[in-house]
């Protein structure tokens, strides 16, 4: 792990010359103190993305574009084809793991996934989440992010979906046909 | 010396490894459910299909990855539930989606066949206790 950091350091060096000096000064401080300084400079500097296949595709199965839902609490179901799901941190090509944009654009593609309210994570490899929204209209998009939660290249996301919430009793998720 | 204390050595790893494989297989959250989104029990279908595969709660990892709370999915087709203190077989009754898919394109003769998930940890073993989806029948048409 130490050295794959100090990989990241040097990486982020290279394309940063205004870090380089202070990215050398801590190559050379001991192993524990790189953490911080490290995964600062690798979250500033951006790295290739992760590959990605070309017909790899992420897809909201349920609930469908345009659907009212009733009941503020309900499914959300991630359809993934020719790809795999891994959980953060894990490395192993073609995976990747989801996050759900809620009423938000698509964040920046070649950083890391902001988390907050309007783009939850999945980090432990889920596949379906319950989400609680308030009545009204809302956007709903899929985003796979790799290991780092930076999105693939191509980037592996669903359409934005909208939906509208009326409050009520929750209804039974029903499943639909895949194409 | 270094022979038998090798030999010594690999006996105690064995003993070991024989212990915790039955002894420690790996848990899911309580409320985890694996479950076949699609096709429904009892559907009929023609020619190639899709299967969906379900699971709340605890997460999907690739084979070989080691994180608590996951697991990959097996089809079983046409199958029992195989021994669960072991690997899943491998074969064509019993499909493994080792990089972690959610879904699979099944091709199946005409006729009726059973399907159901087997969720297994990172060596392909069955979590304990298993998760293991409703076994459905479909009927597939020429």
């Amino acid at each position: 792990m130490p050295s794959t950091r100090r990989h990241l350091l040097l990486a982020s060096a290279a394309m940063l010359p205004a870090a380089a000096g202070q990215a050398a000064a801590q190559t050379r401080a001991p192993d524990h103190a790189h953490a911080a300084p490290a995964a600062t400079a690798a979250a500033e500097a951006p790295r290739p993305r992760s590959a990605a296949p070309k017909d790899a595709y992420v897809y909201i199965g349920w609930p469908q574009d345009g659907q009212v839902i009733s009941g503020t609490r309900f499914k959300v179901w991630f359809g993934t084809r020719n790809f795999g799901v891994a959980p953060a941190g894990v490395t192993t090509a073609n995976t990747g793991h989801h996050h759900i944009i809620v009423d938000a654009p698509l964040p920046a593609l070649d950083r890391p996934i902001p988390n907050d309210r309007n783009h939850l994570h999945f980090g432990l490899g889920q596949t379906e989440t319950m989400l609680e929204l308030p009545p009204g209209v809302h956007t709903l998009q899929l985003l796979m992010g790799d290991a780092d939660h930076i999105p693939h290249d191509p980037p592996v996301m669903s359409k934005r979906i909208t939906v509208t919430v009326r409050p009520g009793r929750p209804q039974a998720v029903a499943a639909s046909q895949p194409q | 010396m270094t022979r038998a204390h090798l030999l010594a050595g690999l006996a105690a790893i064995a003993l070991l490894g024989g212990a915790t494989a039955t002894a420690q297989r790996r848990a899911m959250p309580e409320n985890a459910r694996v479950y076949i989104l699609w096709p429904p029990d009892g559907a009929t279908v023609k020619g190639g299909f899709w299967v969906r595969m379900g699971l709340s709660e605890g997460g999907i990892a690739p084979a070989g990855i080691d994180k608590a709370m996951t697991g990959h999915h097996h089809l079983l087709v046409d199958a029992d539930l195989p021994p669960l203190d072991q690997p899943i077989p491998n074969d064509r009754n019993h499909l493994h989606f080792g990089l972690g898919q959610t879904e699979a394109r099944l091709d199946l003769p005409p006729g009726r066949h059973t399907l159901q998930l087997l969720l297994a940890d990172e060596n392909h073993v069955p979590h304990d206790p298993p998760l293991a989806s409703k076994r459905i029948t479909i009927t597939v048409l020429p």
